[in-house]
């Protein structure tokens, strides 16, 4: 048992710490290369856990991750990058540092949040808790954070690495693949959207700020 | 037999042909007549609730009846409505536009019908992804920036609603072990006073945050008002307020857990105040909001937020009585929202265009001098949304004010005064819209018949508030009590 523990907790920590890195980082390029990590190693976890728990169900989960997660969206979000000549840095809401900070809090918040409620369960469950609901949280920080429309599609990925890692930690619970493919649903519409609707031929260079267009004419 | 499935296998089986074949105009009449055979099965479900994954309970099978109803109704202006809006979108938009149509229709009742947690999360992420596809049809800028708007708040919301779905499955394993069994409403309904408190309520909060998302409360209604005003009209407005009913009963169910394992000590807090603090913020900001909108589409979205935010109050409060009132109320908004927006609808062909941007309130005023009827169904669907006494909303928030007297006395005076700004706002309105000398360049126009529909709906909304069939108060009441 104690090899789960180690390995299940070290992959945790390391979908973690590319969670962590997503946020200070500024170029789309690498951003993308952090999530593809990110995917990777996620699909291991399902993968160890699915040896671990004996389902065959987390299997299929880490099979999905690994072909749509980690190689095809990587792919597209690279191919929407060079199209749209989207090389340069991402526009930040706030500093780097401020951000960074954010997340330290974020993470404290999620461990403090979940370690006390569950005395009764598996450590394991636990643990892998807390740290996928920090990896949530630090994706929904990095989507509020970042202007650009792909850097808030990346977050957007992120925080979904996080409930399918909480979703693989949780003992033997059913449609854990289901769930998987229903999110990438959501996530496929949101690349291919970018890539379809040319957001950039309305908001030049991809740039969200336009949003708020619509409050200014007076909802 | 499990009756509950055919109505939402049929709306998923109608797509690949709505897809695929047929004219705007033949793509909306088929829709009607899939929307129509929808309605009766909604009805015959009431034999064959089913079982397992889609076991639709009383709850669900009485919204799903009006859920049925007022998508029919829809569908019916749908056909006015692609007449007249034929040209602005290429057929293949058309096809998709009902397309999406059936998709939400039919995910909205598979959330209503199902009995798994995780279902009902599938069918609220397809409602979203189909909807906001919806909006982004007219590809107008502002459209798209809705569209995005509604993509990236209801993505945090459902996924968000995901992480507590899990956590209440993480709650119920001490009562139910592994399994689907602490995935399934009813057992996790029995088991609620064995379940881990704590965990229940860290799972309720990320469940009323995201499941909060898609029914518009307060803080995280960003994207209604938006998506309401730029997206193809009857879809974004009538067929997707739907959706929200299903997000306000599944806070309703959770909210349920929390209560009975706060009631046995099982370590949980009480739902009570969130949802009354939600509710309160939801009526106050749509009071304040209200007055300073021009478009009427964003008006009436507002209004909805309003709304929602009664029911989630209503549901706050407790007791049998306050959430027999809450679920009233969702019942005759649903009917009279949609009602409104099929009228607006009209009202704006009437006056030349039903594009997004033809529903400012300047351009609708006067309109008695138009059309007569037009104008009564438009103008008794506003005053209804209002609460004041022949309305049928009078009648429920009537039962949740007096329950909130009885129970929670401080709330009720903030509840008083919220729900007055919001009347006052919208009888503003009401009497320019209708009476106010029209635009010289508009001309009286003939009725269409699809808005006797609208009157339809108003006098099932006065008929469900004061002449409730003892049936449908009896299982209502029923459905009351057991989630009190």
């Amino acid at each position: 048992m104690s090899l789960t523990f180690s390995l299940a907790h070290l992959m945790g920590g390391v979908i973690l710490l590319a969670a962590f890195s997503l946020l200070s980082q500024r170029r789309l390029a690498a951003m993308i290369t952090l999530y593809q990590v990110q995917a990777l190693v996620l699909s291991a976890a399902a993968f160890w856990q699915g040896y671990a728990q004996g389902e065959v169900n987390l299997y299929l989960t880490g099979l999905i991750t690994l072909i749509i997660k980690a190689i095809i969206l990587p792919l597209s979000l690279r191919e929407i990058v060079l199209r749209f000549n989207l090389m340069r840095a991402v526009e930040t809401a706030m500093p780097v540092a401020v951000s960074m900070i954010l997340g330290v809090a974020l993470i404290g918040v999620a461990v403090l949040v979940v370690l006390p409620t569950t005395p009764g369960n598996v450590s394991l469950t636990r643990e892998d808790l807390a740290i996928a609901l920090s990896v949530v949280l630090l994706g929904l920080l990095m989507m509020t954070t970042r202007r650009g429309a792909l850097a808030q599609i990346i977050g957007f990925l992120s925080t979904e690495n996080g409930l399918v890692l909480a979703a693989i930690g949780m003992p033997g619970m059913p449609f854990v693949a289901e769930f998987s493919v229903a999110l990438l649903v959501l996530l496929a519409f949101l690349v291919v959207g970018v890539f379809l609707f040319r957001i950039r031929e309305h908001f030049d260079s991809l740039d969200l700020s336009g949003l708020e267009q619509i409050e200014r004419r007076g909802r | 037999m499990n009756l509950a499935l055919l109505p939402v296998v049929l709306a998923g089986l109608s797509v690949p042909f709505l897809g695929t074949l047929g004219t705007p105009q033949q793509g909306a009449v088929a829709n009607a007549a899939v929307s129509l055979v929808v309605f009766l099965l909604t009805l015959l479900a009431f034999w064959g609730p089913g079982a397992g994954l889609l076991h639709a309970d009383e709850l669900g099978l009485v919204f799903g009846a009006v859920t049925g109803f007022a998508g029919f109704t829809t569908a019916v202006a749908n056909i006015f409505y692609v007449r007249g809006a034929a040209v602005r979108l290429g057929v293949r938009r058309w096809r998709l536009y009902h397309v999406m149509c059936q998709i939400i229709l039919g995910a909205t009742l598979a959330g209503l019908y199902a009995d798994n947690i995780g279902l009902l999360w599938a069918a609220m992420e397809a409602a979203t992804i189909a909807a906001t596809l919806a909006v982004s049809l007219p590809r107008t800028a502002s459209a798209l920036e809705a569209a995005w708007k509604y993509f990236i708040l209801g993505g945090i919301g459902i996924a968000l609603a995901l992480f507590g779905t899990m956590l209440v499955y993480l709650a119920a394993q001490p009562a139910l072990g592994p399994g689907l069994a602490a995935m399934s409403f009813a057992q996790l309904a029995n088991a609620a006073p064995r379940m881990d408190g704590s965990l229940l309520t860290l799972a309720f909060v990320f469940l009323l945050f995201g499941y909060g998302t898609k029914a518009a409360l307060a803080p995280l209604h960003g994207w209604l008002p938006d998506a309401y005003a730029e997206g193809p009209a009857p879809l974004t407005t009538s067929l997707s307020g739907l959706t929200l009913n299903v997000a306000l009963l599944a806070i309703l169910r959770f909210s349920h857990l929390l209560g009975a394992n706060h009631a046995s000590h099982g370590g949980a807090m009480a739902p009570g105040p969130f949802l009354i603090l939600l509710g309160l913020v939801s009526i106050f900001l749509t009071g304040f909001s209200l007055s300073r909108r021009r478009d009427s589409r964003r008006f009436f979205g507002f209004s909805s937020i309003e709304h929602s935010g009664v029911a989630a109050f209503a549901f706050g409060i407790g007791g049998p009585v306050a959430i027999f009132g809450g679920l009233l109320h969702l019942l005759l908004h649903t009917l009279i929202k949609s009602a409104l927006f099929q009228a607006l609808i009209r009202a704006a062909a009437l006056r030349g265009s039903t594009a997004p941007g033809h529903y400012a309130f300047s351009h609708l005023r006067g309109l008695a001098h138009t059309n007569k009827i037009t104008a009564l169904a438009l103008g008794g669907c506003i005053f209804a949304l209002t609460g004041l006494p022949p309305s049928g909303l009078f009648a429920s928030e009537f039962i949740i004010v007096s329950q909130t007297i009885q129970r929670e006395p401080l709330a009720s005076l903030p509840l008083g005064l919220g729900l007055l700004i919001c009347a006052v706002a919208i009888l503003r309105n009401l009497g320019p819209l209708i009476l106010a000398p029209a635009p010289h360049h508009a001309k009286p126009v003939k009725t269409a018949r699809s808005t006797y529909l609208v009157l339809v709906h108003l006098a099932l909304a006065f008929l469900l508030a004061f002449a409730m069939p003892p049936v449908l108060y009896g299982l209502l009441s029923a459905v009351a009590a057991g989630l009190s």
